[in-house]
Formats: C-alpha cells, structure tokens, sequence
C-alpha cells in the first residue's frame, strides 16, 4: 500500500536547515493498521504530510498503491488524496459553516460524483459512525467526539484505501478516545489501510505495528509490545541513530 | 472545476454579515454608477449639440431703465435704428430672452383651451421681423411675421394676446407628433389662441428654464414689461468684438436714464453652457471613479478577510481532494454570489433612481443598455477585486490541515 525509501525531507530558512525526515523507510501493507510515535518535533506530522501527499519531498522513493508519486502535478496530488487517501486530524477539521452531511460531502463533490451516489455514500458512512440522524446538525451542535466521528465518515465516505489519523483522540475524552478507536478498528477490519499518528501509548498498543520515529528516522517497527521491551532494555533514552 | 453551489451559498447565508455590507455596497455603487454615466453622457451630448443659431457672430447686450421716467420704447426703437444702420451688423432685435444665457421666459402651450389636451414646454424668444435673420434661424414651412403682428410696448405685456407664432421644428413634433404643425392652433395657459404661422429648424432657445432645449417658439412682441430688454446682434464674420464695443459705448452714452449690465458675445454664454456641462461630467465621473474604488476596496477587502479567516478550511479542502482551481472557483463564486445580491438590487435602484431623477428633474429616462452595461462593468470589476484574494486562497498549502495552531 505504501513504501518509503531514503525519503528526506528538509526545511530551509535563510537561516537554519531542519531535517525533518532522514533516509525514511516504511513499508506499510494493504489492510495494516500502523502507529506512528515518537516525541515531538522527531517528524511524525512531516511523515504523515509526505505520506498524504500534503507536502512533498526532496529525495527518495514513495510507492502508493504502486504508484511513484514523486513526479504527481499538484492536479495530480488532488486526485490521488481525494481518491485513494482519507483524513482524520487531530482538530477534527470540519467545516463550521457547513452541516454534518454537507461536510461528508466535501470530499466527493470534489470527486465530481453523481448526487444519488454522494447520497448513498455519506448515508453509509454516518451510519457507520453512529451520526445518521445527525446530517442538518451543525458541527458547533456536536461534541468533540461526535465532531471526530463525523471527520470519520468524511475519510472513509469515498472508499480511500488508506487513511491517515494525526492524533485523532487528542482532543477528545478518554471515553471518546476509546470509541473513536473502536471505529478505528472496525474501519480497519473491513480492509483499510490506517496509519494512525499519535502520542498515546494505549492508542499505539492497539495498532498490528507500531513505527517509532525520532529526528526524522525510523529506528523501530514492530507491535508494540516488542519494542517496548527493546526500549527498556535500551534505557530510557531509547535507541538513537547513527 | 468543482463549483459546490448548494453548500457554498448556505455557508454563505449561514455568514452573511459581511457579505450584506459589501453586496449593499455594489447596491448603491450600481446605482450611482449607471445614472452618473447616463447623465454624463447626456451632458458629452449636450456639448457637442448645436445650438443652432449663429452664436458665433451674436452678442448680446442687456439694458434697464432707471426710474420712472424711462421711456423704454422710444429707447428701444432708437437703440435698434442705430444698431441696425452700423456698417457689418446683419440684423438686430430686442428681446426678453436671450438665447444660451438662462435668462427669459419659460412657458407650455396646450392643444386645446383650459390647459387640456396634449401640451408641450417650451422657451420664448420675444422678437420682431428681424428675430429669424438675427438668430441665423431659417424657416422649414410656412412665413416669417410681419410688421402689423409685432406687438407693441406694453407694461402688461404678459396679458397680451398673441395671435401668431413660430415654433421650432422640436416643438412642432411635440405638440403634433402625427401630423402638420403649420397653421394649427395652440393655446397658452390662459387659453389664448395662437395659430402656428411657421416651422423653423431646431435651435435653443433661453436654455435651463426646464424646457427641452429645442422647443422654443419666437412671439411677434416689443419686450420690457420689466423695464429691461436684450439686444441681439448679428455681425458679418470678422466683426463682432469692434461692433459690440462701438454698440455698448454707443449705447451707454445715448441715453443716461438706463445702465448697461453687459455686454457679451453670445459664444460667451455657449462656452460657460459647455464648460457648466463638461464640470459635471467631470465632476460625477471622479465621483463614480471613488465609489467603484470604494467598492472595489470592499469586495478585496471582503475576500481578503474570508481567505485569512478560512486558511485552515482551505487546508482542509486541498487535502481531501480540491485543486487549486477547485479553491479560486470556490472564491469567485462566493463573490459573484454577492455581486449577483447586490447587482440585483443595484438595478431595481438604479431604476427607481433613474424614474425619480427624470421626474424630478426632467432628464431622459435612464437608457436600459447603460444598465446592462454598468451590470457588466461591475461584474467584471467586482469579481477582478476578487481574483488576488482567491489566487492567495490557492496558494494555501494542504499541509494548513494537520496544523494545530
């Protein structure tokens, strides 16, 4: 589903040069359900903008769904996150002057789709999220969880074959959290990619993988509970690259 | 590109303050805009419009009697003996009205008694036989007066009868749109009847007394009811300022009972005509210019606030699939969203506003095409105000999304 390899990425200032990602590898497989940690400023928002094709890169390699897309145009870059990507932000994202439905919708209006399969789509979607009865609400009618659970239905109404979570509990209660994860899962059990990018240990314990990352390198990827282990045996510092 | 009507109009509505202000802005700016440029354009006519007489070798000299014991109509004769026998001088007449200066009578003149039937105003030359040769005005039909249809001196020379009348070919066609004017009988406010002896070619008469330019008629009467007079001139080429001067000194020195107030050429008064017009075009233009900029100023304004304030929607838009242009449209339409609103409303005002002005003060009515035309203009105007703000809009990069502050 995606692969990175030697992918760098740096910021320029006229005055410092921060390097963001470091010769980035990851290999994530059709139907996986990752977790991105590290602290913060190691790059997991920058991997997470790469991997979206929110941002682009300088050198390497990055396969999506077999496709090179380090030589996509900008059109090109649209089409392939509104076709193929759907995202889950840590600040739900949602559109405040838009309602519930209108706000599913977004992403397939783009996808220029006939209005009855819009309909059908954003009706399955919300009803898979718990918030069918919810579509004239406005988002500033809706709590934090149910604001995540409709920026949920948004990712997965066009079908995306990978969706990308940056902190999707962050703001939310740990009860919310938990059902927000329990859709996670249940979106992840029907065949969808997840890369989900968070600090939470518990959110990370629940992924099939957890990807460590820090000053823009891979230094682990495995369940969690494998490299748990490594780390303590590490030390508290973890292990660093070279 | 992906225009989303449906939602975008009621985000709009759902954030309508701004977009009230600005669409009333258009409103107004309409309005203003169509009817400044539909009366600057009728004053740019009104200059390059002949006058129609021979203003360019005229002038004009007005006189009043001092006291009682003015004997305005023997003065007049001898004024109009003398300036008539002065070596260039084509023709003289005396007047209450000169033509161009804005001074004289207004009156309207009805097809039947009792102020009824269809009616027509119109400006009053008062003259003699000489009236036509001296305004260079040449008759299309029928005859000029004779000498037995003057009128003489009269103090109460506004009770006067006048039997018969020239009317200019404008007036004509006023009165008698379907048929002949000449020898048709018009009656004035008290209900006198007066027979239309002769039809002249257009020409001006004692402008701005609220009568079409060209509907003037010439009166067979000796002026000074109010112990003043005009004296019209009409010079051979070449001749004109050495023959007014000779005139006015002349004039001033004979008779000691009267002054002289002026003594002008009448391209003088045509010259203040056109530069009164041209100062207003001017003047409504700059005053259009900054309502535009003004409005212009809103509209950027406007989209300036709505881009700065939706940096993390658009964000959130370009990452789940808008293209740049998906983003610029989506801004150009929200405008013409407004301008749509306030174009709307402009025509309804600008018509009403039209209506009032060409009631109030007697303009044309407002031309439809200048509507059309200032409809364009704004649009085009107003959604250019708009295409900086939706070009930054796009240039939002789709990473704004997973920003937290």
């Amino acid at each position: 589903m995606l692969k990175m390899q030697d992918v760098s990425k740096v910021y320029r200032t006229d005055l410092i040069e921060t390097h963001a990602l470091r010769n980035f590898s990851l290999e994530v497989k059709s139907g996986q359900f990752v977790a991105v940690s590290g602290p913060s400023g190691s790059g997991k928002t920058t991997f997470l903008n790469v991997a979206g094709l929110l941002e682009t890169f300088d050198t390497g390699i990055y396969e999506l769904d077999g496709q090179d897309v380090s030589r996509l145009s900008d059109d090109a870059r649209s089409r392939m996150r509104n076709e193929k990507i759907g995202f889950i932000f840590q600040s739900f994202n949602l559109i405040p002057d838009l309602d519930v439905y209108d706000n599913v919708d977004v992403p397939l209006r783009y996808r220029r789709m006939k209005a009855a399969e819009r309909n059908q789509r954003i009706t399955k979607a919300l009803e898979l999220v718990g918030l069918a009865s919810r579509t004239k609400h406005m988002p500033s009618q809706l709590s934090g969880g149910q604001q995540q659970r409709v920026a949920i239905a948004r990712a997965i109404a066009g079908d995306p074959a990978l969706i990308l979570a940056d902190e999707p509990t962050g703001n939310l209660d740990s009860l919310m959290a938990r059902q927000v994860m329990d859709l996670l899962e249940q979106i992840n059990e029907m065949g969808t990619t997840i890369i989900l990018v968070t600090h939470d240990p518990e959110l990370a314990r629940r992924a099939q993988r957890n990807i460590h990352v820090v000053d823009g390198l891979v230094i682990d990827s495995a369940p969690y509970e494998r490299r748990l282990g490594a780390d303590e045996r590490a030390g508290a510092g973890g292990s660093m690259p070279a | 590109m992906t225009l989303n009507l449906r939602p975008l109009l009621s985000s709009l509505l759902r954030s309508r303050t701004g977009a009230i202000l600005v669409a009333l802005q258009i409103t107004i700016a309409l309005a203003v805009m169509v009817n400044a440029v539909w009366i600057v354009s009728q004053r740019i006519a009104d200059i390059e419009q002949p006058t129609g007489i021979d203003d360019d070798h005229m002038f004009v000299v007005a006189i009043a009697g001092l006291g009682s014991g003015f004997d305005l109509s023997s003065a007049l004769a001898q004024d109009l003996a003398y300036l008539r026998g002065l070596p260039g001088v084509v023709a003289a007449t005396a007047t209450e009205s000169a033509p161009l200066t804005g001074d004289g009578q207004g009156t309207q003149l009805f097809l039947q008694p009792g102020q009824r039937g269809r009616s027509a105003a119109l400006g009053v030359i008062q003259t003699d036989t000489q009236g036509l040769r001296t305004l260079g005005v040449s008759l299309i039909a029928g005859r000029n007066f004779r000498p037995n249809e003057i009128q003489p001196f009269s103090k109460h020379s506004l009770e006067q009868s006048v039997p018969e009348i020239i009317v200019s070919r404008a007036l004509a066609q006023a009165l008698f749109p379907e048929s002949d004017a000449l020898g048709k009988v018009v009656y004035d406010g008290a209900g006198r009847p007066m027979t239309i002896i002769g039809v002249t070619h257009d020409f001006m008469g004692p402008v701005g007394l609220g009568n079409p330019k060209y509907q003037t008629a010439l009166y067979p009467k000796t002026p000074g009811e109010y112990g003043a007079y005009f004296l019209l001139v009409r010079t051979v080429p070449g001749r004109l300022d050495v023959l007014m001067q000779t005139a006015e000194r002349h004039i001033g020195a004979s008779n000691l009972d009267r002054v002289i107030f002026f003594a002008h050429p009448l391209q003088f008064y045509h010259q203040r005509m056109i530069a009164e017009n041209r100062n207003m075009a001017i003047f409504l233009s700059a005053i259009t210019a900054m309502i535009l900029a003004v409005t212009c100023l809103g509209i950027f304004g406007l989209a300036t606030y709505n881009v700065s304030a939706r940096t993390r929607q658009i964000g959130t838009r370009r990452a789940v699939g808008a293209r740049r242009r998906d983003i610029i449209a989506y801004f150009m339409v929200e405008n013409a969203f407004i301008l749509c609103a306030g174009v709307l409303a402009g025509c309804a005002l600008a018509l009403a506003t039209g209506y009032w002005l060409s009631v109030r003060y007697d303009l044309p009515r407002l031309d439809l095409y200048y509507l059309v035309g200032g409809v364009l203009f704004l649009w085009i105007v107003g959604e250019l105000a708009a295409w900086q703000p939706a070009r930054r809009a796009a240039s939002v990069a789709p990473s704004v999304a997973t920003r937290t502050v």
